[in-house]
């Protein structure tokens, strides 16, 4: 028992990106405000910043800047390579998430709802070849 | 369908709490991430390379400077898609 406690202990970083990341993907599957939906996406892609920093982390280590001095030699510096991917992540995180929000602008002006439900229903109602289709595949499957 | 999305969560969740078991400890100084001869020539030689002394800086705009270019095409793609989509129209 001492193994799986040890193991749970030393890594607890990764439960809780896994318990963040998995928040995130439930709101994203099954929320039906589409602004929920891009919510939970932005929670999971911060579990994946977390991940990485984490995996960056040297107990004892500082920041990756160079330090020049009588102690220059004993000092840790943390992995650098996370921290310059991490940065580029969330710049495009930010990028699919202003583009995605201008988006659903969009929808609420055509459609007048973000429940994911109504829109579904007003798009049939507005083309009927729409509606037609979706009952074929439902005849197939 | 609340069910089954929960299902298809807790599925993925169980996969990535069994595939954690092999991942190093928390500030492991051993991590096979850490010990990689790039990392460790990074944080040895980033500064005589370029005169930087923010290694992430060095590491960012020097070595993946083309990475970071793209980056700027990706935010000027994001900037004109927003702007096509809310831009008002003349009817």
């Amino acid at each position: 028992m001492t193994g799986i406690m040890d193991i749970v202990y030393a890594e607890y970083n990764y439960w809780i990106y896994v318990a963040l990341m998995m928040i995130g993907f439930y709101a994203m599957i099954a929320k039906k405000n589409l602004v929920k939906k891009v919510i939970g996406a932005n929670i999971f892609q911060t579990a994946i910043f977390l991940f990485y920093i984490s995996l960056s982390d040297i107990t004892g280590g500082t920041a990756p800047i160079i330090v020049h001095g009588d102690h220059a030699a004993e000092v840790i510096y943390t992995n650098p390579v996370p921290h310059v991917l991490i940065l580029t992540a969330i710049v495009v995180a930010v990028s699919t998430t202003a583009v995605a929000l201008a988006l659903i602008i969009r929808i609420y002006d055509e459609y007048g709802s973000l429940d994911e439900d109504v829109i579904l229903a007003a798009r049939r109602n507005l083309q009927p070849e729409f509606s037609e289709y979706a009952r074929q595949k439902e005849v197939d499957t | 369908m609340k069910i089954l999305a929960l299902f298809a969560v807790l599925l993925a969740g169980g996969m990535l709490l069994y595939a954690g078991q092999d991942l190093p400890a928390f500030g492991d100084q051993n991590s096979p991430a850490y010990q990689h001869p790039m990392t460790t020539r990074f944080i040895e030689e980033s500064e005589n390379e370029t005169g930087v002394y923010n290694i992430v800086t060095a590491l960012l705009a020097n070595y993946r400077g083309y990475d970071t270019l793209g980056e700027t095409t990706v935010i000027f793609t994001a900037g004109m898609a927003v702007i096509l989509l809310l831009r008002r129209r003349e009817l």
